[in-house]
């Protein structure tokens, strides 16, 4: 066996003693054939021989089996915060996580969005959304949006409509400017270049919020905005905002898909998405689908930091960072690039942060999530619906 | 050791000459301006600066005071000018005459004398007459130092051009060194700068030159490669304070945290192996936000939680307290470096640095000529770690205290921005733009705060007095890393290789459509 791996077995004549240690043997190797033609094994044969493919085994069947995992992941954690707190506090939580899950769905959207059309992580991304939602925070505090919302249930309405509408406005031209100055000269580049220029431009838009708003939290009003409980479920309460924010939300999505399948700008995004030289080929203008691209994503990074601010009321400066990172790894358990993915993606990171955290304590659902991301990469980078990226280029 | 040396200052391993030229032009003039007008730069926030040429003149000097003064101001001058005059006119494909060297040179070694003239005057002989009424007591030359340094430095790049042309290395060893050498002895008055030296130059300087290994030998970018710093910092912390009662010198330390940190580097860098590059960015990312989190969480009773550990030891050689001498620290810091700098430019011709090149450009071919990715991957994950355990253990013996807000998200910025600006993958470039970077944000900044605010009071402008310059570091790090990815990729002492990577995008991209694969 011995002999084997280190093959000198077939070569050696019959007969002759086996040499008494791995060095000389190896030295006797030389003798008869080339370096390169013996397969050479490292450290003892005997552990390779069993740990590898084991090892193999063992990787391929996580990997295989990652969606169920996960899942069966989820449904243990939320069955754990049953047997702790009860069904209200289970009820309380998935409610907690479903409207994080909204959020992070929204955010997750624009990154696989960018990805899929450049193949690039949009660092930035995570700090447009909370650049956005101080654009929302300044217009209300300064355009008397406020008042106009606490007015009445048609002012609300009308409150809610201008400050979606401007803000997602402003936050895709954002979107559009950032690509337009620091990514469109780098969109033939190596790699790395529009990688870090994507961490200059998330560092600059906090650095901006940073010296505009200060380093602590910033109280929003539009926590107030929408008040009392829709219904109550047992003794759990689901109030008006919640319910706005996940209508929302699905709303978005839905809006999102219906334009990326039915109309030409989306049927030109998903063949640049395919190919873009061919794309160019036919006719549609990259540049302009590009910006597209951003445009939207941003807009519902926009829309994910009003009802974020709504639902939690306040800012700050970094906030988009964790956010972002958080959702990233959405974006990347539903299969980045993946539009639908990404939506499920954000629900159920949503759901892991929320019921993990419970469970393991506040302090650890961060790390929870980035261990997943890790987890994830490792067993499984295509994601849960994914199609394989991984491999390709 | 002759081997060593040889292969160190081997002239087909240089730099782009003029680049050194350049910098060392640059640092010459920067000098001699620092030298002369350093009380105003500096005076209104730190002690110990002292005289400079600049006090002189001020007092209003007579006779042959006056004299030396202002010929020692034309010298300056020269030197001051003179890389203006000359990059303009290389702008428009023209060169300087050599004349014109030697009078640069010879104005430089004038000014040099010069200088020491005046300081002895001055400072030893005290001559009242020739210099009007210089303030009494006056015992700090700091700005003299730098004043001499530059103009000494200005005489061996102009006198000695052919050599700075045709040994890079050498020249910038020769001119650089001894200026990291002296620092602490120049600036002995002024603790504040030693301990920026110390604290944020040097400790930076070795991070860079770790990440470098990762992201410019090895094209893998590590977005988080604060953790290393903290496992290093955390380790030494751990094995060298109360806490566990457990006092093991710094010098085990810094290996056993090396050592450690190099173990962390190859099991991150164990489940990236198949990724690409960006996915790579983001587990490195998560991994970097983890460390501190579980140090925050005081995960085993380890690390103290979010207070971090305090009362680390402070190594202590014969009868040098280092805690009460930073600058031992600092030439510590600079020697390791050095070791450092002539292992990496070792390895860098090495095979393994070969390995390293050939998977940063492409890693099918790489693997197809026999390469071992796996192994050549995480060596660089390992020894790039291994540095930055080795800093980390240093900056916890420097300021005794080691809390996971030390090692957050913008130290890993910082490190790539300093790698970013100074030409990814060379190691001059990283020296380069530690010194930079750091300059700016850790010294420039919090002073130029202080700074603004006595201005604001001396001129009643409350809004000058309140600006706060510190809040404008992550501006500056976006800036810098856009900046500089958009028009000079390649930093600002490129590495050829990486130049040429960098800037061919176009010729890539036609090569990219006829396979298909855009």
């Amino acid at each position: 066996m011995t002999q084997e791996s280190v093959g000198v077995g077939p070569t050696q004549p019959l007969g002759e003693a086996p040499a008494p240690s791995p060095r000389r043997e190896r030295k006797a190797a030389l003798l008869v054939a080339p370096e390169g033609l013996i397969a050479r094994h490292r450290g003892s044969g005997v552990m390779a021989r069993t740990a590898v493919p084991a090892f193999r085994t063992t990787y391929g069947f996580i990997s295989h089996n990652f969606p169920a995992i996960i899942m069966i992941g989820i449904l243990a954690s939320v069955l754990g915060v049953l047997a702790q707190g009860g069904p209200t506090l289970m009820g309380n939580q998935m409610r907690n996580a479903l409207v994080l899950g909204a959020i992070y769905a929204l955010i997750a959207i624009g990154y696989t969005m960018v990805y899929g059309i450049i193949e690039l992580i949009n660092f930035a991304h995570g700090d447009v959304f909370t650049l956005s939602g101080f654009y929302a925070f300044l217009i209300a505090d300064h355009f008397g949006i406020n008042k106009l919302a606490a007015s009445s249930g048609f002012g609300l309405l009308v409150a809610l409509v201008v400050i979606f509408a401007v803000s997602m406005l402003l936050a895709g031209i954002t979107g559009v400017l950032i690509e337009r100055v620091a990514y469109r000269r780098l969109r033939d580049a190596p790699r790395l270049a529009p990688l870090i220029t994507a961490i200059g431009v998330s560092f600059l838009i906090e650095g901006f919020m940073l010296a505009f708003f200060g380093p602590d939290n910033v109280t929003t009003h539009q926590a107030s905005w929408i008040n009392g409980n829709a219904f109550t479920l047992g003794a759990v309460a689901v109030r008006w905002t919640d319910l706005f924010v996940l209508g929302m939300a699905l709303v978005l999505m839905f809006a999102l898909g219906a334009f990326v399948t039915r109309t030409r700008l989306g049927k030109a995004m998903r063949s640049t998405a395919q190919d873009r030289q061919a794309a160019l080929i036919c006719g549609i203008n990259i540049n302009r689908t590009i910006a597209t691209t951003f445009f939207i994503g941003s807009a519902l990074a926009a829309a994910g930091a009003i009802i974020y601010s709504i639902n939690y009321g306040s800012l700050k400066w970094n906030l988009g960072f964790h956010v972002g990172i958080i959702a990233f790894t959405a974006a990347v358990l539903g299969g980045i690039g993946n539009i639908v993915g990404a939506g499920i993606g954000g629900f159920l990171i949503g759901m892991i942060y929320v019921f993990g955290g419970s469970l393991a304590g506040g302090a650890w659902s961060e790390s929870l999530i980035f261990a997943i991301l890790v987890l994830i990469l490792t067993f499984r980078p295509v994601g849960l619906f994914g199609v394989d990226v991984a491999s390709r280029s | 050791m002759n081997r060593l040396l040889r292969a160190f200052f081997r002239p087909t391993q240089k730099i782009t000459a003029t680049g050194v030229y350049t910098i060392l032009v640059i640092a010459a003039a920067a000098m001699v301006l620092l030298g002369w007008f350093l009380p105003w730069f500096v005076g209104p926030f730190s002690e110990g600066v002292g005289f400079s040429p600049q006090d002189a003149i001020s007092t209003a000097p007579t006779g042959i005071g006056t004299i030396l003064l202002y010929v020692t101001g034309v010298c300056m001058l020269i030197v001051l000018l003179s890389p203006f005059v000359e990059f303009t006119l290389r702008a428009r494909h023209r060169a300087l005459d050599v004349r014109w060297d030697m009078v640069r040179a010879a104005a430089s070694v004038v000014g040099l004398v010069l200088t020491v003239v005046v300081w002895i005057l001055v400072r030893w002989i005290n001559e009242e007459p020739l210099f009007g009424a210089l303030p009494n007591g006056i015992t700090t030359d700091s700005a003299v130092w730098l004043e001499m340094y530059g103009f000494g430095l200005a005489a061996i790049t102009y006198g000695l051009k052919r050599l700075v042309l045709e040994r890079p290395n050498v020249m910038f060893v020769v001119g650089v060194l001894p200026f990291g050498v002296l620092l602490p002895l120049m600036f002995h008055q002024a603790p504040a700068f030693v301990l920026w030296a110390t604290q944020s130059l040097a400790i930076y300087m070795l991070l860079g030159l770790g990440l470098n290994v990762v992201v410019g030998f090895a094209g893998l970018l590590d977005l988080g490669y604060a953790a290393f710093f903290a496992i290093g910092g955390y380790a030494c912390a751990s094995l060298a304070s109360p806490i566990h009662g457990v006092h093991i010198s710094l010098w085990m330390l810094i290996f056993i945290g090396a050592a450690i940190a190099a173990t962390f580097g190859a099991i991150l860098g164990a489940p990236t192996l198949r990724l690409r590059g960006d996915y790579l960015a983001i587990v490195t990312l998560g991994f970097g936000e983890i460390i501190p989190d579980l140090a925050t969480n005081n995960v085993f009773g380890l690390t103290g939680g979010p207070n971090g550990i305090s009362g680390i030891d402070k190594p202590v050689v014969g009868s040098v307290n280092f805690g009460f001498n930073p600058q031992w620290f600092y030439w510590s810091l600079l020697f390791f470096s050095v070791v450092v700098v002539i292992m990496l430019l070792n390895m860098q011709r090495a095979r393994i640095g070969r390995a390293w090149v050939a998977l940063r450009e492409d890693e099918v071919a790489a693997a197809a000529t026999g390469i071992n990715t796996t192994t050549t991957k995480l060596l660089a994950f390992a020894i790039g770690a291994s540095v930055s355990g080795l800093a980390g253990a240093f900056y916890g013996a420097i300021v005794s205290i080691v809390s996971p807000d030390d090692f957050q998200f913008a130290v890993s910025i910082a490190v790539l921005s300093i790698i970013v600006l100074g030409g990814i993958g060379n190691i001059s470039g990283v020296i380069l733009g530690a010194f930079v970077l750091t300059f700016v944000i850790f010294w420039a900044l919090p002073n130029l705060q202080e700074w603004s605010a006595t201005l604001g009071h001396t001129f009643n402008v409350p809004a000058i007095s309140g600006i706060d310059f510190t809040r404008y570091t992550f501006i500056l790090y976006g800036a810098a890393l856009i900046i500089m990815m958009l028009f000079r990729p390649a930093g600002l002492l490129p590495s050829r290789a990486r130049k040429v990577e960098l800037e061919s995008g176009i010729e890539s991209e036609s090569l990219a459509a006829v396979q298909g694969r855009a």
